[in-house]
């Protein structure tokens, strides 16, 4: 349970509080409301490289890091499809220097040519570490790309190609500043020894001045939902084989949300979840499975996953899959599994609640969704479904008409 | 607005471990945190990879303590943690093995069932050792697929030497010789109270100890077997491993030095960092922020049980592999040559003391530091001093230790790439 207080300030920025009486350190998130899901298809990867350029410093304080660790704090930042989120921990003493840089970067942010430039290699270097030099680095990419076919899923958060980034112009980036970074587009969530009201009026104190110019976000037309079934097979330079299934399913705050996430649970969460259970000790087919859901505010997919073992047909393997979905559309589900499940979910969500990042961070998240209650209520909705609501879900959404296959083969 | 005025904290306080003794001898380490609802407890044994009579012998230990006991399967573990929302972590590294398991409070009990037969009676199955080899020697295989593996790895051989017990690797189809023999072996010998510390964390009421107690008391007893001398290192200063097609460099470099019981171990850390300890380092200074060669640039010091190193490590486009390496080298000269500005030691050292602190805001990472202090034969005052011994460093200090350390020839380089591409 996370106790917290709420307002907005004139300006339209959201300010959450939660007080930890047992830490000493104070833990400030903020998050704007913008991701890879505003950029258009002819520029990717433009939210993520703007998250980078707001550690290249502001006209006042010209370097940010060296503010944050003279007080001894850490901070850094990551971009989805939905949001990009700041974070920074430092000793409860110190929290209003968390609050006067990211006041600070909110507005002044310093968007010259040399900086643009720089940080535009540091992100074609991301690109390349992490998605073109690293064996399976392109299969995500791939899957995005059959699962949606107008929706700005269709891309990764680092953007459909290193072209997009290194072709973004200074104007873009001033425009995406403008357009996303302001007050009211904005949730600034604290978690620490400090009482709410305090908090408050810190926020007010650093942030109360600043101007909203607020900009109406283009509505994102909804993926259609799949009709027929999808497939691709490509072969690269791997030493195994993986065969990926997605399926599209419902958005963030729908019940097949948690619908979802309960029944990846059971496939996938823990040695002794299904897949693992069956799949990779029992017939030994996989080296190893996953399951999941992306989790994304609209439409998502579930993701069934195995990479082969090498006496594996590719044949059996997806025959494999396929037999543990129709298991699940069956309702052979026992209530134990499904308690196992439920107990596994309420004591991670009580782990995650140790510390005062991660409640920071969820808090900014919940509000980003629509729904901050939802943040103590998860629990009690996993408690509330039921073996035959999974059967359920499983009928709907693994249909093979909803299906998108992507063998990713290893070249002989 | 104006910068807010700045508080730096001058002492950590951390609660002392309190230790007790199991009647086999195995000392436990308790550190009551009763605010949280959470128990945290680690067996360490001292049954890393250098104690292993076989290739893979000692990482496959820790990894099939839970794939089945003499009372429970595999399966029946798995599903008993999970039930309860428990779960476990294995850690080794060249000298110990970590077990941890974490529960909530509520769920103690339960989990400490299967803890002993997890910790006291592991059967390492024949068909589960079959399922672990294969799954192993894929994930190895594909692990060295990329460049970091390979420079890391040779690396090791490279520091230490390509058959020392701290530098050596394997192939993976070493795999297919590995039996639940040699595994018993290893668990037999290297798993008793003799090898063993306990440490535990959280809500930790006098229930909770004695069900620890009794679980701690039951392990065997034999000879320690940390006995073993080391052969001599042998050094190699250059090393290129050529990987078709790589888009990046890996580069590792360093140089060996001592363990974390050496008087300039704090110091040299100190030194790590402003080289490449943190974000605004000289060296993502130099390679990421001025040049766009990476993405990301690292060095620290690495502290083993018997001795030390400092590694410095990045990926870098294929292209620019040989400036980067002058960079890299231009850096160290840097410290060589001038000493550090008061200034900038001063962010090292509240970076520094602010990592410290965020490791220890919480049991579990008070537990974690807990554990090394004890393994290098300190308690947990060590905190503390090395505050100190950080504060108390200044720019001549550093400038002398660069001068004796950080010395041209004594310097390791490690390159895995492409260099095909380099003209």
């Amino acid at each position: 349970m996370i106790t917290y207080d709420k307002i907005q300030l004139k300006n339209g920025l959201t300010v959450i509080a939660n007080r930890d009486r047992a830490s000493r350190m104070a833990a400030v998130n903020l998050l704007y409301k913008v991701g890879a899901r505003n950029e258009s298809p002819t520029r990717t990867g433009l939210a993520h490289l703007f998250e980078h350029l707001m550690f290249r410093g502001t006209h006042q304080v010209p370097d940010f890091d060296t503010p944050v660790q003279m007080a001894c704090g850490e901070n850094n930042a990551f971009t989805n499809n939905d949001y990009t989120d700041f974070y920074i921990t430092l000793p409860t003493a110190n929290i209003e220097t968390a609050l006067w840089l990211e006041s600070d970067r909110m507005t002044g942010l310093n968007l010259s040519a040399e900086a643009i430039e720089i940080e535009k290699r540091v992100v074609v270097e991301e690109f390349r570490q992490r998605y073109l030099n690293q064996p399976y680095g392109d299969q995500n990419m791939l899957l995005r790309d059959m699962v949606y076919t107008t929706h700005p899923y269709r891309w990764a958060t680092i953007g459909l190609t290193p072209e997009h980034i290194e072709q973004a112009t200074a104007e873009e980036i001033r425009d995406f500043y403008q357009r996303f970074y302001h007050p009211s587009n904005a949730i600034l969530s604290v978690s620490a020894d400090i009482e709410a009201q305090e908090v408050f009026e810190l926020a007010e104190k650093w942030f109360g001045n600043i101007e909203d110019k607020p900009y109406a976000i283009p509505a994102i037309a909804p993926e259609p939902a799949q009709t027929a079934a999808r497939r691709k097979e490509v072969e690269r330079d791997v030493p195994a084989t993986t065969i990926t299934i997605a399926f599209q399913m419902g958005e963030r705050l729908s019940r097949d949300f948690f619908l979802g996430d309960m029944t990846s649970d059971l496939l996938a969460g823990g040695d002794s979840a299904r897949l693992y259970e069956r799949l990779i000790k029992r017939k030994r087919l996989f080296a190893s499975t996953n399951a999941y859901i992306s989790g994304d505010l609209d439409r998502g997919m579930f993701v069934f996953t195995g990479q082969l073992l090498p006496s594996t047909s590719e044949a059996d393997a997806e025959a494999a899959i396929w037999e543990e979905i129709a298991d699940l559309q069956a309702g052979n589900i026992s209530e134990y599994e499904i308690e196992k499940v439920k107990n596994k979910f309420e004591a991670n969500t009580l782990f995650g609640e140790l510390n005062v990042m991660n409640k920071a961070m969820n808090m900014g998240y919940y509000e980003m969704i629509g729904d901050l209650p939802l943040i103590n209520r998860e629990v009690e909705i996993y408690r509330s479904l039921s073996a035959a609501d999974v059967a359920d879900f499983s009928s709907r959404i693994f249909r093979p008409e909803n299906a998108s296959t992507l063998i990713y083969r290893a070249a002989k | 607005m104006r910068q807010p005025p700045l508080t730096i904290p001058t002492t950590i306080t951390v609660p002392e471990a309190v230790k007790h003794t199991a009647s086999n001898g195995t000392p436990i380490y308790a550190i009551d945190c009763p605010e949280y609802e959470v128990v945290r407890v680690s067996f360490v044994f001292h049954a890393g990879t250098i104690t292993q009579h076989h290739p893979f012998t000692a990482s496959a230990t820790a990894n099939m303590l839970a794939e089945g006991s003499l009372n429970m399967t595999s399966q029946q573990i798995a599903e008993r943690l999970d039930y309860y929302g428990s779960y476990f972590d294995i850690n080794i590294d060249r000298d110990y093995s970590y077990i941890t398991f974490c529960a909530l409070s509520k769920f103690f009990p339960q989990t400490a069932e299967v803890i002993e037969e997890v910790i006291l009676r592991p059967t390492f199955p024949d068909a589960e050792v079959a399922t672990y080899r294969d799954k192993r020697r894929q994930q190895l295989s594909i692990e060295r697929r990329k460049v970091e593996t390979i420079a890391r790895e040779n690396f090791a051989h490279a520091i230490f030497g390509a058959s020392h017990p701290y530098g050596i690797s394997y192939s993976e189809d070493e795999y297919s010789s590995l039996s639940r023999e040699n595994i018993m072996e290893h668990y037999q010998r290297c798993y008793t109270a003799d090898n063993c510390i306990v440490v535990c964390s959280g809500a930790i009421n006098d229930n909770v100890l004695q069900r620890i107690k009794s679980i701690a008391e039951q392990i065997h007893t034999s000879q320690k077997c940390d006995a073993m001398s080391l052969p001599p290192f042998d050094t190699k200063h250059n090393v290129r491993i050529q990987h078709d097609g790589a888009l990046q460099s890996s580069i590792r470099m360093g140089r060996l030095l001592f363990a974390r019981t050496h008087e300039d171990f704090v110091p040299m850390q100190v030194l790590a960092t402003a080289l490449g300890g943190y974000f605004g380092s000289r060296l993502m200074q130099n390679l990421r922020e001025r040049n766009g060669f990476t993405y990301g640039v690292f060095s620290a010091m690495v502290n083993f049980q018997h001795t030390g190193y400092l590694a410095i490590a990045t990926q870098v486009g294929a292209e620019v592999t040989d400036e980067a390496l002058r960079q890299i080298a231009y850096e160290i000269e840097r410290l060589r040559e001038e000493k550090i500005p008061e200034q900038e030691l001063l962010l090292v050292k509240n970076i520094m003391a602010g990592e410290m602190m965020r490791i220890l805001d919480g049991p579990f990472g008070i537990a974690d530091v807990t554990t090394e202090n004890i393994l290098c034969g300190f308690d947990n005052h060590q905190i503390e001093e090395n505050l100190q011994r950080i504060r108390q460093t200044t720019p001549d200090e550093l400038l002398s230790l660069a001068q004796r350390y950080l010395t041209e020839e004594d310097m390791v380089t490690v390159v895995a790439g492409d260099f095909s591409q380099l003209s």
